[in-house]
């Protein structure tokens, strides 16, 4: 049988020859996890088509382009972050550019009961105190882009909160470049927040121009009791680049993840985020709006994982497509038979902007307790007439109604965004893709 | 001021009006009453232009112009205003946004410059006020969550911010209570003047203590069957519509 995928490829072969220079190589446990996950990907290759999880975003075409690890384009240089990200007020930036930390354009983090480090240099000292996270929450196995991150991690967040730790806002920014050849990276962020802490993560994603690289990050995060994180992640890649994102978070009792997650470009893209709810009280809100255009694929992949009686999860994800993109939503929301009195809500809304794109949504509701408050909502339409007559009734012409309700389409779920300054970051992203959008009609 | 003759309206192949004719002067204020489905928001909705209405005859001239030959937007800026029986609910719009792009798409068609944000807090903070409307409320989406009594605030004040030629009252009293009604009427009250003209759409006169009509209509069955003063109004409250059901 000839195994499709990685095995015959040099994507494959640059990385084999630096297996053993990778963070965690000396360590058995590490190495252990590497070498299961390498094997899974040998038999099964890259999910394609018929694998289930990525019916609507095959990833398999990626072993055709001659990826090599980031690490060893040694002709890129990234002096500053681009433009396009925004400076969020109070919150420290932290950059890394291919998945590596760098030093000189991030800022110095010094706050008690908060640790911020790189997964190497963590993986070179004491490998135990991370031994629970890594693998332990998002796994090989079932996940085949884990499986990927797993076998090739190279560097990483590690990002700890200590108990009762009141909160800071950390700003990281991942910056991908590409050199010569088309390079590929997969980050390997762990978060911990002890029982009682709290933190905002924003994460900005970002390419530069015409580059060709894949980031297949994954982020492990664990919220002790009433731990309380909240995520804000924008993924503006380049429209060359792939960008597969990988979230597992399991919830403690009483701690609440709030999760915000913008796809406004990118060649592929699919942000996954999957949350356990493994403690009584825990709830999760995890919104979301995209806005495609060209050939952009993007994709937003949930899993709502209640196992405990009263949990919560919240989703609204809304998005617009113009062009030829395709945007997929795939919501799952499981219920245990023990997990009673559990409150689940997903509404999905997609608006074309025009007759070429494509969407496909697919709501997965598997409810095995019966005390339940589930209710999940899926619509795709054009712009409404009703709300177009009413601001044109107001002497608003055509053109800048729609402009007007397409932002609000999207607002809406913005709305939803606490944090004042990312609201108004995130706003302004959007408010971007809306005027070059209109800057191309007018070409 | 405006002109309907033998307006017939069909909607997805049933008529709705049968040859309405109605002439409105500047300085007029006229009311419609008539039970409910006889066609009298459709007749709003064709004024303002809404799609999905077939005008198999007539006409409606607005200030020597052919209404129904203009975009909805246009007739807008000419000086048409409906205020709506039933305001959407648009999500993501903020009302003051709304209401900035609403006032300046005015201005600009009448070759002024667009107005700036402090006059603008300034001119809808007024407003609000004698309107009896909380500041708040015009942070928030348009119409979304406001209760029935507010949306039909909200049409009032967008009516006095856009100060329309001729504006027409789509059942505005429904939903406000005692004190409200008279708040709004005190709004359309204030706008009335020999350069402005109503249409008003009540199911109760007692709206029309508060804004005295020039005229009375009764329309049934999509044809205005009965025309005269004030008096009619309190007599259709006495009596129903059961005599003008027959006539039509
Ligand atoms: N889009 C539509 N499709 C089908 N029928 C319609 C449509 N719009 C209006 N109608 C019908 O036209 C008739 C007149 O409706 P209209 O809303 O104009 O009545 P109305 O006089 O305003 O009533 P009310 O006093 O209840 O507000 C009704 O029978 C209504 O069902
Ligand atoms: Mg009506």
């Amino acid at each position: 049988m000839v195994a499709t995928g990685l095995l015959d490829h040099p994507f494959k072969e640059a990385y084999a020859s630096k297996a053993g220079a990778l963070p965690g190589a000396t360590h058995a446990w590490v190495d252990g996890l590497r070498q299961t996950a390498r094997a899974l990907l040998n038999t099964a290759g890259l999910p394609g088509p018929k694998t289930e999880a990525f019916i609507f975003t095959p990833v398999s075409d990626l072993a055709k382009i001659p990826f090599i690890p980031a690490a060893s384009a040694d002709d890129v240089d990234v002096r500053d972050v681009p433009l396009n990200v925004p400076r969020i007020a109070g919150a420290s930036r932290i950059v890394l550019v291919n998945g590596v930390l760098n030093a000189a354009l991030s800022d110095n983090i010094a706050v008690e009961g908060l640790r911020v480090e790189s997964l190497k240099q963590v993986l070179a000292r004491d490998t135990l105190s991370v031994k629970p996270l890594l693998g332990g929450l998002a796994a090989s196995a079932s996940l085949p882009l884990v499986a990927l991150n797993t076998a090739y991690m190279a560097d990483g967040l590690v990002i700890r909160a200590g108990k009762n730790f009141a909160g800071a806002m950390l700003h990281v920014i991942s910056i991908g470049a590409a050199g010569a050849e088309p390079v590929a990276f997969h980050p390997r962020n762990l978060v911990a927040l002890e029982p009682g802490a709290q933190l905002t993560l924003i994460e900005t994603h970002v390419g530069l121009p015409g580059q060709n690289y894949l980031t297949n990050p994954v982020t492990e995060i664990s919220l002790a009791e009433n731990a309380r994180l909240k995520r804000y992640v924008s993924v503006a890649e380049d429209d060359d680049a792939f960008h597969f994102a990988t979230t597992s978070v399991a919830l403690s009792a009483h701690s609440t993840f709030n999760a915000f997650h913008a796809g406004l470009g990118g060649g592929k893209v699919r942000q996954e985020v999957r949350a356990a709810f493994l403690g009584t009280g825990s709830s999760a809100i995890v919104n979301g709006v995209y806005a495609l255009s060209g050939k952009q694929h993007h994709d937003f992949t949930t899993a709502m994982d209640h196992a405990v009686p009263h949990t919560t999860s919240s989703q609204l994800v809304k998005g617009v497509v113009d062009g030829q993109s395709r945007a997929v939503f795939q919501g799952r929301v499981l219920v245990d038979r023990d997990a009673q009195k559990t409150d689940a809500r997903q509404l999905h809304k997609a608006m074309f902007l025009a007759k070429g794109p494509a969407v496909d949504c697919k709501p997965e509701l598997e409810i095995f307790a019966d005390d339940v408050q589930c209710a999940h909502g899926a619509a795709t339409g054009e712009l409404d007439e009703n709300h177009l007559f009413y601001l044109m009734a107001r002497g608003i012409d055509r053109d800048t109604a729609r402009a007007l309700l397409v932002s609000g389409f999207l607002e809406d779920v913005l709305e939803s965004i606490g944090d004042e300054q990312v609201r108004e970051a995130f706003s302004a992203l959007v408010q971007g893709w809306l005027k070059r959008r209109a800057m191309r009609r007018a070409a | 001021m405006i002109e309907i003759k033998n307006l017939h309206v069909s909607v997805q192949g049933k008529e709705i009006l049968k040859g309405i004719s109605l002439s409105i002067n500047a300085g007029e204020v006229h009311a419609i009453m008539g039970p409910n489905g006889t066609g009298k928001s459709t007749l709003s909705n064709v004024i303002a232009g809404r799609e999905g209405y077939e005008i198999t005859q007539g006409s409606v001239t607005f200030a020597g112009q052919d209404l129904l030959a203009m975009e909805p937007d246009a007739r807008a800026r000419a000086g048409v205003f409906l205020a709506f029986q039933y305001p959407v609910e648009i999500p993501g719009v903020s009302t003051s946004a709304f209401l900035k792009t609403a006032i300046n798409a005015k201005r600009r068609a009448e070759g002024l410059k667009e107005i700036d944000a402090m006059e603008f807090l300034k001119l809808v903070k007024a407003k609000t006020k004698a309107l009896g409307i909380a500041d708040d409320m015009i942070k928030r989406p348009l119409n979304v969550g406001f209760s029935g009594g507010e949306k039909k605030r909200a049409e009032v004040l967008q009516m006095t911010l856009l100060e329309p030629k001729f504006a027409v009252l789509d059942e505005t009293d429904s939903g406000l209570d005692i004190d409200a009604l008279k708040v709004v009427s005190d709004g359309v009250n204030a706008l009335r003047g020999p350069e402005r003209a109503f249409l008003v759409i009540t199911h109760y006169q007692r709206l029309l203590n508060y804004i005295v009509p020039d005229h009375v209509h009764v329309m049934t069955g999509g044809r205005i069957v009965a025309s005269g003063g004030r008096e009619l109004a309190l007599e259709l409250e006495a009596n129903g519509y059961a005599k003008y059901m027959a006539a039509a």
